[in-house]
């Protein structure tokens, strides 16, 4: 059941992102194509099938009117449509995407679904009344087709069953052969339960129809299957053994018959009647058909793309990367195995090597399986750019670049909120309130919000750039001011510094809180977010001319290229990213500060001097500073010099974390971020260069 | 639901029936003069001579960390951890490697001395005069010996 209902969230919310996201693109566009409505349909029809099949009655029931909705829009085409009814349209979309969201949301954490779902159903029938008025002629005889099918096929049957018990069989049907199932006594739900066995017929691709043909939608038919029993009609005796065989297995089904439509004379008197509603079937069964079986073998060829993909769970995922870290390692170490030294080992060499090229393979692919792009996260913001334009009121376009790019996976999920916060605080702070005040200042009345993410190497870097009315330095630094945020004066600050001051705690620029951004948890947070994932943000911004949010991301966390350095007998990793430079200092390079504190000069600027060793209490020969090395790191904004023993070599390295039982201790702010197994089984612990800063400010 | 009670008074008729007679298997090591005895269903395994890697800034019965066959293992020292004087680690120096709860946890000890089965209903509580933070009981076993038990979920909460 668990897994089913896994199953069952993961293909809804990947639905609705779809649906999510052909709504935002339609809307661009301002019509839905032939194609969009088609696919509407077809998610739509999914989420209703799978619903009622977990019994989640508030979303199919939502699902199943916008289904009818999009069957009329089907049939009469857009084009019928003006132009306030389109934009009508899509806001009724977005408000019933946002329902099923939520109650999806319900079903995540557990909670009750709302059972009051009758406004969105009535807007959306006075939608498609309002629609069908105008288009009357043709419109008309089809809804009242739809109509008047399922109310009058049952009062047919009824009479036939009357009439003749062994011979009721759908009237209108033209299939020589007929079964009939009737349910447990009592099992309840008869209509979903004859819906499971439509559906497990579709699966085995038979061709059948059924009757009552509304199971699906209307719970009234569960009285007529408990009265009459299920049918379903068939084309060949062939056919009957493999639905037999189905149904036989079907779970609640007490009996079922099989026998021939043999009054060949009384269904041909009934066709006339029958053929306006038997066409009706037909015209509805054959887009449930493709929108119910998940796996149509490219039927209607909507997404023959989904196939090439399966979703595994992520623990899995992590549990294979895991074992290929020990694998690399493993390797290594048996390359480096000290009973090898010395020997001459052609053909072990030449395996070894072999060895080694396969494990690094298999290293870089267990990666690329946790890589996916970051488009998922950016369409979001499409959708936050577009409410918020209504709301406020401002016309903002938001242009996305790199959609491609593609990060670890635990990396895109936390980036999200960072990212959502900067382009919301972009549209209601940074963006000018009025197009009046665009064009006096010369833009184009249109804003523009740019998101883009790109690679270089190791890191993803994701820009988030408007041109709106920048932030005001003055501004910011009085708030700061008041605040009590400022260490020293006012006047030493420089523009650099002042958009710093934005992310600290307890800032936030607008006095008023909005509905958007401006609840005081503020870019403090999303600082803490972006940290926590090892990346730096920094704020550029011209007064008048707009503002830049750029964030820098480790492609990955679990592997990083890392400096081997050594102290005394202990071994570090630097992360290769931190490190600016190293460089042998001379003793008259190194100045005391007032307070006894050694600084160095690199380029033109002073840098303080953390001593590992003294740092860490490790003992060591070399405490000379011409013995040593310095190491120039750089993180965030913190830039100092290491002085380490010597460089022991780069290597990739396996990032595991501490024990969680050390967190006892904070290790976290002690500046170890993790550790990682080297080649000869031996730990290295691996610095975290911005938080060492602040360990070694506080010891000395 | 039903399967859920069946299994529960399952459970606690074994409990029940094995407060009378159920002998533990204890683990004991002696650190400082003391025998101490662990559950052996606490113990994974005994190790000697590894390698551990200091750990900065940390108390100093926390000795570091060591890679056992890829598990990164946090190592204390139960003598520094009691407040004993450390020692020089000798040959018979070794780590018991214990999994409680989830943690997993290097334990530092002077020896081991044996492994016994003791009558849990023989264990005794300490005098209250003598508590200490670490032993959840003892016994005695022998004409002067005494064995403390050493109470796990005690070493890994730490303050």
């Amino acid at each position: 059941m668990d897994n089913m209902l896994e199953m069952y969230l993961y293909e809804t919310n990947t639905l609705l992102e779809q649906l999510d996201e052909l709504l935002i693109e339609a809307e661009k566009n301002e019509d839905f194509t032939s194609n969009d409505v088609n696919e509407i349909f077809r998610i739509m029809h999914t989420i209703k099938g799978s619903s009622a099949m977990m019994e989640f009655s508030t979303l199919m029931e939502i699902a199943h009117h916008i289904e009818d909705l999009f069957f009329f829009i089907r049939e009469n085409g857009m084009d019928a449509m003006d132009e306030a009814h389109k934009s009508d349209l899509f806001n009724l979309m977005f408000q019933s995407t946002d329902a099923l969201r939520t109650e999806v949301e319900k079903i995540e954490n557990n909670e009750p679904l709302s059972t009051n779902i009758d406004q969105i159903i009535a807007n959306i029938n006075t939608f498609l009344e309002k629609i069908s008025g105008p288009g009357e002629g043709n419109s008309e005889g089809t809804q009242s087709d739809e109509k008047t099918a399922p109310v009058s096929a049952p009062a047919d049957a009824q009479a036939i069953a009357v009439i003749n018990q062994d011979l009721a069989g759908c009237p209108k049907s033209e299939m020589p052969y007929f079964i009939r199932i009737h349910f447990d006594e009592g099992s309840g739900m008869e209509n979903l339960r004859a819906f499971m066995i439509i559906t497990a017929l579709r699966e085995v691709e038979l061709q059948f129809e059924h009757y009552p043909e509304d199971v699906e939608t209307n719970s009234d038919t569960a009285d007529t299957i408990v009265e009459n029993g299920f049918f379903v009609g068939l084309s060949s005796q062939e056919d009957v053994e493999k639905a037999v065989h189905v149904i036989s297995d079907q779970s609640n089904v007490e009996t079922y018959e099989v026998f021939e439509n043999a009054s060949v004379k009384q269904k041909e008197k009934k066709q006339a009647t029958a053929t306006p509603a038997d066409s009706e079937t037909k015209s509805k069964a054959t887009p449930s058909a493709s929108g119910t079986s998940n796996t149509p073998p490219a039927s209607g060829g909507n997404a023959p793309v989904k196939q090439s993909l399966i979703s595994v769970n992520l623990s899995k995922l992590d549990s294979l990367v895991a074992i290929v870290g020990e694998i690399v390692i493993a390797e290594s170490m048996v390359r480096s195995s000290p009973d090898l030294q010395d020997l001459k080992l052609d053909n072990f060499m030449k395996s070894a090597r072999q060895l080694r090229k396969l494990t690094d393979d298999l290293q870089d692919i267990a990666m690329s399986l946790r890589m996916v792009p970051v488009s998922g996260t950016f369409q979001k913001m499409n959708r936050i750019v577009r409410d918020m334009k209504k709301k406020l009121n401002k016309d903002t376009r938001l242009t996305i670049i790199g959609e491609n790019t593609e990060v670890d996976k635990t990396i895109v999920d936390s980036i999200s909120d960072p990212i959502m916060h900067i382009v919301r605080n972009s549209m209601d702070h940074g963006i000018e309130d009025t197009e009046e005040e665009r064009i006096a200042a010369g833009k184009d009345p249109q804003a523009e919000i740019i998101l883009s993410a790109t690679h270089t190497g190791s890191e993803v870097i994701i820009s988030i750039s408007d041109d709106g009315k920048g932030m005001d330095t003055d501004k910011i630094l009085a708030k700061a001011e008041r605040n009590g945020l400022l260490v020293k004066p006012a006047s030493e600050y420089s523009q650099k510094e002042i958009l710093q001051l934005l992310m600290l705690p307890g800032f936030s620029t607008n006095e008023e809180v909005t509905e958007y951004s401006g609840r005081g948890v503020g870019l403090d947070v999303v600082k803490k977010n972006v940290e926590a994932v090892g990346g730096t943000i920094i704020i550029t911004s011209e007064l008048g001319k707009g503002s830049c949010t750029t964030l820098k991301i480790p492609l990955t966390m679990a592997i990083a290229d890392g400096m081997e350095i050594s102290v005394g007998s202990s071994m570090f990793t630097i992360p290769i990213a931190n490190i600016r430079q190293s460089f042998k200092a001379a003793r008259e390079d190194v100045i005391l500060d007032s307070s006894g504190n050694e600084i160095i000069k690199c380029l033109d600027t002073f840098y303080p001097i953390i001593r590992i060793h003294d740092l860490y209490h490790i003992d060591t020969e070399v405490t000379n500073i011409e013995d040593g090395i310095l190491i120039w790191v750089e993180a965030s904004d913190k830039s100092y010099c290491l002085f380490v023993d010597e460089l022991l070599g780069e290597q990739q390295v396996v990032v595991k974390p501490l024990p969680p039982f050390l967190s006892h201790f904070n290790i976290k702010d002690s500046g170890i971020s993790g550790c990682t197994i080297l080649g000869d089984g031996n730990i290295s612990l691996i610095l975290d260069i911005h938080s060492l800063y602040s360990v070694s400010h506080n010891y000395y | 639901m039903s399967a859920d009670t069946q299994e529960n008074t399952i459970y606690d008729e074994v409990l029940e029936k094995g407060i009378d007679t159920a002998t533990e298997r204890f683990l004991v090591f002696s650190s400082d003069g003391l025998n101490i005895g662990v559950s052996t269903n606490y113990v994974i395994e005994i190790i000697t001579n590894h390698a551990i890697t200091l750990l900065p800034l940390v108390p100093d019965y926390v000795k570091g960390i060591i890679n056992l066959r890829g598990q990164i293992i946090p190592i204390i020292d139960i003598r520094l951890r009691m407040g004993k004087p450390s020692i020089e680690y000798t040959s018979s120096t070794c780590i018991i490697v214990l999994n409680i709860g989830n943690t997993t946890i290097g334990v530092i000890v002077d020896a081991i001395q044996q492994v016994m089965d003791i009558d849990q209903s023989q264990i005794a509580p300490v005098p209250v005069e003598n508590q200490q933070e670490l032993i959840s009981g003892m016994i005695s076993s022998g004409a002067r010996s005494v064995i403390l038990f050493l109470d796990c979920e005690q070493l890994i909460r730490t303050y």
